[in-house]
């Protein structure tokens, strides 16, 4: 698999942001169709959102780091067609969830 | 006053998209004596869209519920119930873009055609986004007036 040349921190928080849109959707989804969660989420800082926001940050910038720090401090290797493809569809997929349940749901 | 934290909110919010648009355009026609440019501006879109995110959600946790009423009594509910409720989530997708955009330009964008690439595509993204944010702050706020108006 070659790099194309891209530096390790472009791959890896590439793939970390995909991974993360898609949980912001999934999270939605089960925050929506768990009253618990939705109430566990609100205590823990006052507010859902607040909650909801942290944790998919958290996602986002842990998992960036991690794969930075993967192989040895290599980080993961990729061409540019393949994390522009895995964006794209993790940004998409995110979206495409969100819109679809409040569509459905309202 | 508290009206400006939500103008501001609007503000950088839509110097956001300027922001990601021109390191778009820049990218497609790259040549060494824009690189810094390109990287100044990620750097700036990113700072614009946390200061928006950062002033929406202080309005938001502590200002929204009274509109939100109006909205959900008005003639046009859909404009929380679908338009907020997505709105509020999808501005974590766009948070991240924008974050991204400076990593992605900190790469060697002379000597790899493929991080100009990913370059265009996220700032590209981001803009596609940041205006669906735009339209979908509109809505709201035409429900909002909807809902005032029809009292």
């Amino acid at each position: 698999m070659q790099n194309s040349g891209i530096s390790k921190y472009t791959i890896s928080f590439g793939l970390s942001l995909a991974i993360a849109s898609v949980a912001d959707g999934l999270l939605v989804i089960a925050k929506e169709t768990n009253p618990d969660l939705l109430a566990a989420m609100k205590k823990l800082t006052g507010h859902h959102w607040v909650t909801h926001s942290i944790i998919i940050l958290g996602i986002f910038f842990l998992f960036g780091w991690l794969f930075a720090q993967s192989r040895g401090g290599i980080g993961i290797k990729m061409s540019a067609n393949r994390l522009i493809g895995t964006l794209v569809a993790g940004v998409a997929a995110g979206s495409l969830i969100l819109l679809g349940l409040f569509t459905c749901l309202r | 006053m508290i009206e400006i934290v939500l103008m501001a909110h609007v503000f950088f919010g839509v110097a956001c998209p300027f922001a990601a648009l021109w390191v778009c355009v820049d990218t497609l026609n790259f040549s060494e004596a824009n690189q810094r440019r390109i990287q100044k501006m990620s750097y700036a879109a990113a700072v614009f869209m946390w200061l928006s995110f950062l002033l929406a959600g202080y309005w938001y946790v502590f200002y929204y519920k009274a509109d939100k009423a109006i909205i959900l009594n008005g003639p046009f509910p859909l404009a929380h119930n679908f338009f907020m409720e997505a709105k509020e989530h999808l501005a974590i997708i766009l948070l991240m873009l924008a974050s991204y955009l400076p990593i992605a330009a900190a790469d060697n964008l002379l000597a790899h055609t493929g991080a100009r690439r990913v370059l265009i595509w996220v700032a590209g993204m981001t803009v596609v986004l940041a205006l669906m944010m735009e339209s979908g702050g509109g809505v709201i706020a035409m429900g909002v007036k909807a809902g005032l108006l029809s009292r």
